[in-house]
């Protein structure tokens, strides 16, 4: 199914949405773009280029609550706080951060052990893809095809978006995004011209430059394997890094997160909070010690975690090149220079 | 109801709790909504202390100590004085009202300055009203 | 004069070769290359060989003081400062987490820095606004002179005119959009602590969540500890994510201990930072 709505009458879209679940979409924000759940249609703006923290948020929010309980012993009241399924509609989705749920899904719901909160948001998720803008050139940061991942790509969307001038095209890719698409009034039909631009911005998607080459996944991860103790390569990348959490809480890829209870007032939750392999206490384990003191082995352990031990253990890169790492890193550290040079090395 | 503020004091071993124990010999009156801490010296107090206090819901904090020259340790609450006066800058620039946090010298044997301190700051925190700005609800 | 990037770079790399390759120093702390023009990176060399690496451009926003800690007691090193990032250096002497003896100093005299998130060139409203290094060996360049003096505090009055509870409405917007990525405290040459206050335990001092409690209790107690010994060079605020506007607050802190005890921090090794001093003849009217 095709449609087409004035980008002008977006909030119409937006509100039309609102009736149907919640809706989470980009909203302009002091510091930039973010993903946040729409309160007032007209909040929804698609001028952003891509949002400051990925929207893996919104199915493994920074902070999540497990159990509610009485601090005492025995504990008591204690409650498990349930997984919510309620219809959710994620909106503008760029497709780099698109194929960024999949690579989660593996260790959320794929390996056996089933993340509940994860899983529930997931599947009441309808996802509303977005295609960058395939006439600009990509931002310095980015290098999602180098990574396989066009710039237009609608695969993993329920419903894909493209910019066609003044308009937005919208089509529906699977069952659900039909299903949904279908149950919204007021959107115009698209003509056949619509389609033929659309599938060209998806072709022209597949062959947008962004940095790099293209990258055989194989050689990457032997090679870093290869240099996993050649200290002074990873002194040298690791030079400037502050080991900070910025590049791991902005990634959509990573997924680590500590547990802890916080307790106030006789009542406590055990709620889970993002981590980070950056933190120096990441690693500190209960007698002391902490494998991980040095900058370079940690900074060397994200590296390697994404392009090395993840591609032998489930076959796929933990990256999808959206270059918020990038961008965002007070230092300059560029995770793909970092890959390059190992190539190099 | 009238309003009832809770007030966290924090006094020191040598002078101001035992200015409060004799006060409280004395029988001298006063207002019972402070709840004193004691630590062996005014500069044993973390800032951090006072920050957590308001945020678990203190209407006013008054930190006690020995006058200037008199510390146990000599020195202790001289640089007290500096890192609190510090702490009180801190608080008002966040948005808190300057009223709320109060220093006081008050010696083992003023057992009188030690009420009517607590009288004048317990009446100055009501006129304030519930401290809702830092509190954790 | 108008200062040219190129000369200091020249400069730069012209005296890290000489201070290597005569055993004085066994690291240089510069910049170099990063994935582009706009982003050049903290860069260490190590020997003759890495000095083609060194660059200096008007994105040399970092403050390489933070870098001096990391290596072991007694390494010989040079670093190369800005203005604010000198004080850095002479606040980490006060507080004796670096030698002088073990130190070269390359001071950069320098005004065009620019802020490469928004462009605007670095001055008095986000740092010190100081544009000659108050400590140096080597001086890389002319020390520049002319340009526009402001107080770094003007920017505060707009904020200390607020009413208490508008004041307290604007951190509150600001430091609940806090992620805790920690980058501030990373980014800051006075922020060496290990562990930090807030990754402690026992005692837990505040929240982990990035909520408003923890937010509140991180920065405040933060801009605590950088009482007195903030060199304001801006660093947290440029490291962050969501923007906010650090700054404002430790240039506040520094304000008030400027006025109370008579010295600004990180500008003479002969002083001592404040919080850990203090003077029979302080008075009591600080605490008013
Ligand atoms: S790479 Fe950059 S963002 Fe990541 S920890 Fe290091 S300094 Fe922080
Ligand atoms: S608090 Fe900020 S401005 Fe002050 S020294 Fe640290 S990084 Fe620089
Ligand atoms: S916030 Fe305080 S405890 Fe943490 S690193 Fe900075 S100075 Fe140290
Ligand atoms: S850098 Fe910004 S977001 Fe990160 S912890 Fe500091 S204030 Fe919070
Ligand atoms: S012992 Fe009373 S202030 Fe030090």
């Amino acid at each position: 199914m095709l449609k087409k709505t004035a980008i002008h009458q977006l909030s119409d879209l937006t509100s039309a949405l609102m009736g149907k679940g919640t809706l989470v979409a980009p909203v302009r924000e002091d510091a930039g773009f973010n993903f946040r759940e729409i309160s007032d249609a007209k909040q929804v703006d698609l001028n952003f280029h891509n949002t400051i923290i990925s929207p893996k948020s919104v199915f493994f929010p920074q902070t999540e609550d497990f159990i509610r309980y009485r601090t005492g012993r025995p504990l008591q009241e204690a409650e498990t706080v349930e997984p919510e399924g309620k219809p959710l509609i994620l909106f503008g989705v760029r497709p780099c951060d698109v194929k960024s749920f999949e690579i989660m899904d593996i260790h959320f719901s794929c390996t056996g052990a089933v993340d509940p909160y994860w899983q529930a948001r997931r599947e009441a998720a309808t996802l509303i893809g977005y295609a960058f803008d395939v006439a600009a050139p990509a931002e310095p940061e980015e290098f999602y095809q180098t990574l396989g991942i066009g710039a237009a790509d609608p695969e993993g969307s329920d419903i894909f978006m493209v910019r066609r001038g003044d308009d937005l095209i919208l089509k529906s890719i699977t069952g659900k995004g039909e299903a949904l698409l279908a149950g919204i009034e007021g959107l115009a039909g698209a003509s056949a011209d619509d389609g033929k631009f659309f599938d060209d911005t998806v072709a022209a998607g597949r062959n947008f430059k962004t940095r790099f080459t293209c990258v055989d996944a194989k050689a990457i991860t032997k090679k870093l394997e290869d240099l996993f103790h050649n200290t002074d390569f990873w002194e040298k990348a690791s030079n400037a890094c502050l080991s900070c959490g910025v590049c791991t809480f902005a990634c959509p890829t990573c997924y680590c997160f500590d547990i802890c209870d916080e307790t106030l007032f006789g009542r406590g939750t055990r709620r889970r909070v993002w981590d980070a392999c950056m933190f120096t206490d990441f690693t500190l384990e209960a007698s002391g010690h902490n494998p991980r003191t040095k900058v370079y082995q940690r900074l060397r352990q994200k590296i390697g975690h994404k392009y090395s031990y993840h591609v032998r253990k489930y076959g796929v890169i933990s990256c999808v090149g959206c270059g918020r790492c990038t961008r965002h890193c007070p230092v300059g550290i560029d995770i793909f220079s970092i890959v390059e040079e190992a190539m190099k090395a | 109801m009238s309003f009832e503020p809770k007030i966290l004091g924090i006094a020191c071993n040598w002078c101001t709790y035992t200015g409060a124990d004799l006060a409280g010999t004395t029988r001298l009156q006063y207002p019972q909504n402070l709840r004193v801490v004691r630590v062996m010296c005014s500069s044993r107090i973390n800032p951090s202390f006072i920050f957590r206090a308001f945020q678990l819901g203190a209407d006013g904090v008054l930190v006690g100590g020995c006058h200037p020259g008199d510390c146990h340790y000599n020195t202790g609450n001289l640089y007290a004085r500096r890192r609190l006066a510090v702490t009180k800058k801190i608080l008002e620039f966040a948005g808190l009202e300057p009223g709320r946090f109060r220093v006081e010298w008050i010696s083992a044997s003023e057992g009188n300055k030690f009420a009517e301190v607590v009288t004048e700051f317990t009446g100055q925190i009501k006129a304030l009203g519930p401290q809702t700005k830092f509190k954790i609800s | 004069m108008a200062v040219s990037f190129q000369q200091i770079e020249e400069k730069l790399k012209t005296e890290a070769r000489r201070l290597l390759e005569s055993g004085q120093v066994s690291l240089v702390l510069a910049w170099g290359r990063g994935f582009d023009e706009k982003h050049p990176m903290p860069y260490v060399a190590k020997g003759a060989s890495d000095v083609d690496g060194i660059v200096f451009n008007e994105f040399c926003t970092h403050n390489l003081a933070r870098y001096l800690v990391r290596y072991p007691r007694g390494t010989k090193m040079a670093v190369a400062v800005k203005a604010a990032d000198s004080r850095a250096v002479v606040q980490l002497i006060q507080e004796d987490k670096v030698k002088r003896h073990d130190l070269v100093i390359l001071g950069i005299p320098v005004y065009g820095i620019k802020n490469p998130k928004t462009g605007e060139i670095i001055d008095g409203k986000t740092t010190c606004g100081l544009y000659n290094p108050v400590l140096y060996d080597i001086l890389i360049a002319e020390e520049v002179h002319g340009q526009p003096v402001s107080s770094p505090y003007a920017v505060l009055a707009e904020y200390e005119a607020m009413d208490q509870d508008a004041r307290f409405a604007f951190w509150k917007k600001e430091l609940d959009r806090c992620i805790r990525c920690y980058a501030c405290r990373k980014a800051c040459p006075m922020c060496y602590c290990d562990p930090c206050f807030i990754d402690q335990n026992k005692p837990k001092w505040g929240e982990k969540s990035p909520e408003t409690p923890g937010n509140l209790m991180y920065h405040l107690t933060r801009f605590h500890h950088l009482a007195g010994r903030c060199i304001d060079c801006g660093e947290c605020s440029r490291a962050c994510p969501v923007d906010i506007p650090l700054y404002l607050f430790h240039k506040k802190v520094a304000k008030e201990c400027e006025e109370m005890f008579g010295q600004a921090a990180g500008m003479s090794i002969e002083d001592k930072p404040v919080l850990v001093n203090f003077r029979m003849e302080d008075s009591d009217k600080i605490l008013e």
